[in-house]
């Protein structure tokens, strides 16, 4: 399909002609939301059968420019260039129509559609221009989606076909996702993040792929921050930093401190923040917690003082042990001991009554109340400690323990009376972490606690952590980020399927060995 | 559709895999618990009282589907987008009653055909405007269709009118009385088949092809898997809100007319209330209240139950009062099945 498109070109034949008109070629593109300018104008070029990492920190602006890129939102200023000629703004059908397809990091699969409704469908809307009064071509469909599954390795048999998405594993899900990209001819796929749920094994299988779309001439863009694994890959570097893009060379040509530098702006520190803990007295234990369909049997214990990891991938079970600790989703059997007493919760409020505070990953939907106050997201879990007269709150209490807490965490505000949704991710999480903090938690579960933080507060957040550790409180930190872990703990247990497979001493653990244990060949799990 | 799967995965011999297997592939096909349910209350009732067992019953409980079965149609494609309209009953009554006179008054002569195409116009234009209002408002379709519920009927009974119409126009009088089939039973008495039990035959073939085999339908779905992604995706939301509601809005005009057509009077006082009762037909026939499931087979079972139930308890004995509290046992537990499957 490749070559159809370069005849058609205007400008035929010859090398040159060809390297002088990009793919997409995007040109100075802007992007701002509500006075927060998330692209301060970037420009980039995708050659056909190239291959590009999108590299950034959290909330550098390369999601923006992918969903600029894709359709899904328009540009402010700037200009989208396919081979040679402005588009405007695409929506997401002409997107699709110019051959850029998206891996979206949740797979975008509709749960309720079948296998080859998922795969199969897209081309046909695209074959209508989006426009729905059309009839389904139910063989088209269905041919459709057995070239592209056969093509990413799954099964085309009826029944496989016709399963609900919703009812296949995170693995087979995600290949079911890009086996809709390549099902069309695209010219350009965009994956975003797309190793983060996969096995060692999948990830070999994605490579695989990524290998025979590019010797058929389509680009692919990786959007990531894990410099390993571009490493290995291949191609081009893209980084970008607070909305702009600071370099693009080849991969190959540079270390991963120099890359890391890139993003990051500063020397890539590794070094680590813990240093001559002091443990005290036992303060968790533990004992067998099992929740059917998620983990099964983890025990540990911990002392007062001391900071214990956890990671693995996403359905290692790791994020329903830190919601069974806290007692959002609780566990189904098994004790949870805090100071030696049964404290196993039930509900969010036992959690809190014995000293349990918990951080959520996602602090937009589980934690903050984004419109409200800075002061009122604070106080929200002692409200009846601020009981004055008539049991009506005691307004000035009340600002005084928020603005305390404002203080002590370096939250980045004029007023406390300001919405949360003001602040910038990192002075959110501070908020969050300051509310849990007023209850004078003996336990202190963190969930991905710099997950869409610059680094600047990354530094912040780890000192506070650091100093809570040293002032006696126990800290778990639940994350995939194996630096921030190897930097801040104690030990790091890595969980797997569901269980806890290892448990390292983080003082002297190197990061490729964390890894390789969080990433264990494991079996494919695809229906036959 | 997954029929094979469930053939290949009952092991012989193992008794308890193969009930767990039958038991996953009921929880896959909602519509057998309808069936089921349907086959136990025709049995109860059968076995009780062999009256039940007439054709003229039989008509009668087809007859008295039409109406609830147009009604439900519209419903089951709201639902599947992920919405919920209220207001079909309002559109319904307005519909029948606004052309009822309209007809009667000016254009008396006017064939069946063409009043059925205004009144199915006329219910989508409303239900264009519920369409538009839930898209552009993002406001919840529930709320939005409670309100123009309210507007729609009280404009008619405040402008139109709220006088019966006892001599409805002739074509749709003699479309009423028209027989697709009569019998007689042994004691001599004449039953019919009412022909225009055909016009929900038909509106049941063209949803199903609307749903199964368009663009379109299956676009419903999309939306009422998860709006967000299908936005993503490249599915116009708009146009997908606009045409559930419309959809629902022109079988609704239709059902006023049918409804018109088989009482031979129109009151604008009629198929108020009806609104809980089709959405749990639909429910019933395996739709889920939160969207992106439910069929066409299923909902007309649904609403055969419903009506069953609403007919028959009084052969038995039971007295009418009980028929709510029936229906909403029957409710209940097709809502804790699904719920189930839900839960996987």
């Amino acid at each position: 399909m490749q070559l159809k498109h370069e005849a058609g070109a205007p400008h035929p034949g010859g090398e040159i002609a060809k390297a002088a008109i990009p793919y997409l070629e995007i040109r100075n593109i802007q992007k701002s939301f509500g006075g927060v300018r998330a692209l301060k104008g970037v420009s980039l070029s995708i050659e056909p059968g190239q291959i590009y990492h999108l590299m950034g920190e959290n909330g550098c602006g390369k999601s923006t420019l992918i969903k600029i890129i894709s359709g899904a939102q328009p540009a402010d200023a700037g200009e989208l260039l396919i081979d040679g000629k402005p588009v405007g703004h695409l929506s997401p059908v002409a997107a699709l129509a110019a051959g850029i397809e998206t891996v979206y990091q949740d797979f975008s699969l509709l749960p309720n559609l079948s296998v080859a409704e998922n795969v199969g469908l897209t081309q046909q809307l695209v074959a209508a221009s989006g426009r729905l009064a059309r009839r389904l071509d139910l063989t088209q469909m269905r041919q459709t989606a057995e070239r592209a599954l056969a093509a990413v390795n799954l099964p085309t048999n009826r029944a496989f076909l016709s399963t609900r998405t919703d009812e296949l594993p995170m693995a087979t899900r995600q290949l079911i996702a890009i086996a809709r990209a390549i099902a069309s001819d695209a010219r350009l796929v965009i994956m975003d993040e797309p190793t983060t749920a996969l096995t060692k094994h999948e990830v070999d299988n994605l490579i695989g792929i990524v290998t025979r779309l590019r010797a058929k001439g389509v680009a692919v863009l990786f959007v990531t921050h894990k410099l390993d694994e571009c490493k290995e890959i291949g191609g081009r570097a893209v980084i970008m930093r607070d909305g702009q893009k600071v370099a693009e060379c080849d991969i190959a040509d540079h270390t991963k401190a120099e890359l890391g530098f890139w993003m990051t702006g500063k020397v890539l520190d590794e070094s680590r923040y813990r240093s001559a803990p002091k443990f005290g007295e036992d303060l968790l234990s533990v004992d067998a917690l099992s929740l059917k369909g998620a983990f099964a049997k983890v025990s540990f214990s911990m002392r007062r003082g001391e900071i214990v990891g956890i990671t693995g991938l996403l359905d290692s079970g790791r994020n329903e042990l830190a919601r069974a600790i806290a007692g959002v989703v609780p566990a189904d059997a098994g004790r949870i001991r805090l100071g030696g007493k049964d404290v196993t919760p039930r509900k969010p409020a036992d959690a809190i009554g014995a000293g349990i505070g918990y951080v959520p990953e996602d602090r937009l939907s589980e934690g903050l109340f984004l419109e409200k106050p800075i002061e009122e997201n604070i106080v929200v879990p002692v409200l009846d400690r601020l009981r004055g007269a008539f049991g009506i709150l005691d307004g000035r209490r009340s600002r005084a323990l928020a603005e305390r807490s404002v203080e002590d965490l370096q939250v980045v505000t004029p007023d406390v009376a300001n919405p949360v949704q003001s602040l910038s991710g990192g002075n959110q999480q501070r908020v969050l972490i300051g509310r849990w903090l007023t209850i004078n938690p003996k336990l202190l579960v963190l969930h991905g606690p710099t997950v869409g933080v610059d680094v600047g507060s990354k530094d912040t957040i780890y000192r506070i952590i650091q100093r809570l550790a040293d002032e006696g409180m126990g800290v778990i930190i639940i994350s995939d980020d194996l630096l921030e872990l190897l930097q801040n703990c104690d030990r790091i247990m890595v969980m797997r399927k569901g269980e806890v497979v290892e448990t390292f001493e983080a003082e002297t653990l190197k990061e490729e060995t964390l890894y390789s244990a969080l990433v264990e060949v494991t079996t494919v799990r695809t229906p036959q | 559709m997954t029929d094979t799967t469930f053939n290949g995965a009952t092991p012989d011999g193992s008794n308890k895999a193969a009930i767990g297997s039958a038991w996953r592939w009921l929880l896959r096909h909602p519509p057998v618990v309808t069936f089921a349910l349907i086959v136990l209350v025709c049995l109860v009732v059968g076995t009780i009282n062999t009256d039940f067992w007439q054709v003229s019953n039989l008509f009668d409980i087809l007859r008295a589907s039409v109406v609830r079965g147009l009604f439900a149609l519209g419903v089951l494609v709201v639902l599947a987008s992920g919405g919920i309209d209220v207001s079909f009953t309002a559109i319904a009554a307005f519909v029948m009653y606004t052309v009822t006179m309209l007809v009667t008054n000016l254009l008396p002569g006017l064939p069946m055909p063409v009043i059925l195409l205004v009144a199915a116009a006329g219910g989508a234009c409303f239900g264009a405007l519920n369409g538009l209002l839930v898209h552009t408002l993002r406001a919840p379709s529930l709320i939005v269709t409670i309100g123009t519920q309210y507007v729609i009927r009280s404009f008619l009974l405040t402008f139109v009118g709220t006088a019966l119409f006892m001599n409805i126009p002739g074509s749709m009088e003699a479309f009423g009385k028209l027989a697709l089939f009569t019998h007689q039973s042994a004691n001599g008495s004449i039953s019919a088949l009412p022909a225009f039990v055909l016009v929900l035959a038909v509106a049941a073939v063209v949803t199903w092809w609307i749903l199964e085999r368009t663009l379109i339908g299956r676009a419903v779905y999309a939306v009422g898997g998860n709006p967000g992604i299908a936005e993503r995706l490249g599915y116009n939301l708009r146009t997908v809100h606009i045409f559930v509601f419309a959809y629902a809005g022109l079988l609704a005009g239709i059902a006023g007319i049918m409804h018109v057509a088989s009482n031979r009077l129109a009151n604008p006082f009629d198929l108020a209330g009806m609104e809980l009762e089709i959405i749990a037909a639909v429910v019933l026939g395996g739709a889920r209240i939160t969207g992106g499931s439910g069929s066409v087979i299923g909902t007309l079972l649904g609403v055969v139950l419903i009506t069953l139930v609403s007919n028959v308890l009084i052969l038995v004995g039971i007295p009418s009062t009980w028929q709510l509290a029936i229906i909403g046992v029957f409710i209940v537990l097709a809502g804790t099945v699904f719920s189930l499957r839900a839960r996987g």
